[in-house]
């Protein structure tokens, strides 16, 4: 019946001709004039920055890290520390790009068998990275990216490498060998890292730093679906985000709300190829085997203040598995919530998340307790 | 006799469409501000977008070789360009609220905010 009524519905506005809500011309007319270079550039635009009037954020639109950011920042001074923060992320960016030879990554890659000093922002993220490889006992490692490549993930020219190949190239990796000396870095020779598990987590802390740092009270990040909020909503409420659902991503599979907080998914279909015989493979690579981590996992996300801690949690719980990463959060999660998505179509939701976690899927939803 | 059973049709006809578009448009128009949009093409959704983590692009929606440019950019929705006589699709500018769809009648394209609204202001991938 309800059908029908849309049909009909539809049908009477049909009659109407084109018609929709024109009330807010000014606006649209303020944004026409860069929408075609928007379309004819699209990934190599330069960073959009559009200054909110009253209740509407100053919105900051750019593609960086290989994937599209925004940021929507409220109040006064919103405009003014979105420009800082588009040059923050331009400028780590091009610190932290491995495939950009003359990033700071490059060099510490290049100069491997030798002390590289870096900027205080290499070295702290890697600092940072590093202490979590080592608490997760290696389900996280920056060393990994000869394996990640061999894979074709970087570059998009997808290949199963045979089990030799990846053999060989494990013999190359292990954070545990990469030395830091203030800012010093220092990686063994033939080794090669980087940092695309933690960038744009250490990214999305510095931009929301910059954002307090000139006033803004309420923000919300979105830098390639690493969400991170600033305060709570200009209305005091809290910030709803949703987790896409990794079996359908035009689906959400639940919310939460937060404020002043990051939720950040790890999930095996943000890049994957399939081979011949319909396996997938993802990017997340298990850094034992060399091969996809596949240790019943499709989707882990991460909700803590830290952005950087958040990036790194993600990648390791995928890589851990079930039941390893909800051992790892009742040991180490005082301060971070955790939704895993296994591939046997369960949500675990660690209880932390209970009071504002809303199931927006079928699946069933098993609540983990401290 | 004929004449004033016709006019009765007529008229209740009239009178369901009325009343059915009036429930109709309430149900849709229910409060939102959902970032979810489907693109219908000759009654069939063909695309369905979530404005929120939608990249800046577009892209064509062609039905019958009539063709509408779809724009997304920065979470808005609008019919950048199209081949229909009118352009009135054109002219509504940008996907405002769920209560008046874009609508091009002559090619049969319909972008619409979907109807299970929400609130979601962004969403982790």
């Amino acid at each position: 019946m309800k059908k029908i009524f849309i049909y009909v519905s539809v049908l009477a506005l049909m009659l109407c001709g084109c018609q929709t809500d024109n009330s807010d011309k000014k606006n649209s007319n303020e944004t026409t004039e860069s929408v075609s270079e928007i379309s004819q550039t699209d990934e190599e635009l330069a960073p959009q920055i559009y200054e909110g009037d009253g209740d509407d954020p100053s919105t900051l639109d750019i593609f960086a890290m290989d994937t599209y950011m925004n940021v929507k920042a409220y109040g006064e001074n919103s405009y003014d520390a979105l420009i800082l923060s588009s040059d923050e992320i331009q400028k780590l960016e091009d610190i932290f790009s491995v495939t950009n030879k003359d990033s700071e990554i490059s060099k510490i890659n290049e100069s491997a068998g030798n002390f590289c000093e870096v900027s205080e922002d290499t070295s702290s993220i890697i600092k940072t990275a590093l202490d979590y490889c080592q608490k997760t006992d290696g389900a996280l490692d920056i060393s990994i990216y000869p394996v990640l490549r061999e894979w074709g993930f970087t570059t998009g020219d997808y290949k199963v490498p045979d089990d030799e190949t990846i053999k060989n190239l494990l013999k190359n990796t292990g954070y545990e060998k990469i030395e830091t000396n203030e800012n010093k870095i220092k990686i063994p020779e033939n080794y090669e890292i980087d940092l695309g598990s933690v960038a744009k987590g250490y990214t999305s802390d510095k931009v929301s730093e910059i954002l307090s740092e000139n006033g803004v009270e309420s923000a919300l990040l979105n830098l390639g679906g690493n969400v991170q909020a600033v305060g709570s909503k200009p209305d005091g409420s809290d910030w709803k985000v949703a987790v896409v659902n990794p079996f359908d991503e035009s689906e959400n599979l639940c919310s939460i709300k937060i404020n002043n907080k990051a939720v950040i998914t790890s999930g095996n279909y943000e890049r994957y190829f399939t081979d011949d015989n319909g396996n997938k493979y993802w990017h997340i690579i298990d850094p034992e085997t060399g091969s996809p981590a596949r240790n019943g996992i499709v989707s882990a996300t991460v909700i803590g203040e830290k952005g950087v801690m958040c990036d790194a949690l993600s990648t390791s719980l995928f890589v851990l598995g079930t039941e390893k990463a909800v051992d790892y959060w009742k040991k180490n999660g005082s301060d971070f919530e955790i939704i895993l998505v296994s591939d046997d179509k369960e949500i675990y939701v660690s209880d932390g998340l209970t009071d504002s976690f809303e199931n927006l899927s079928d699946m069933k939803v098993n609540i983990i307790e401290r | 006799m004929k004449d004033k059973k016709t006019i009765i049709i007529l008229l209740s006809i009239i009178a369901v469409i009325v009343i059915g578009s009036v429930i109709g448009i309430f149900y849709v128009s229910r409060p939102s501000e959902s970032n979810t949009v489907e693109i219908v093409s000759n009654g069939k959704v063909v695309k369905t977008l979530n404005l929120s983590t939608e990249k800046n692009n577009s892209f064509e929606v062609e039905n019958n070789g009539k063709i509408n440019v779809v724009e997304i950019k920065n979470g808005k929705i609008r019919v950048k360009s199209a081949d229909c006589p009118d352009k009135v699709c054109v002219d509504s500018g940008w996907l405002k609220s769920s209560d008046l769809p874009i609508v091009c009648l002559p090619n049969k394209l319909i972008i619409r905010f979907t109807k299970n609204s929400d609130d979601i202001d962004s969403v982790s991938k």
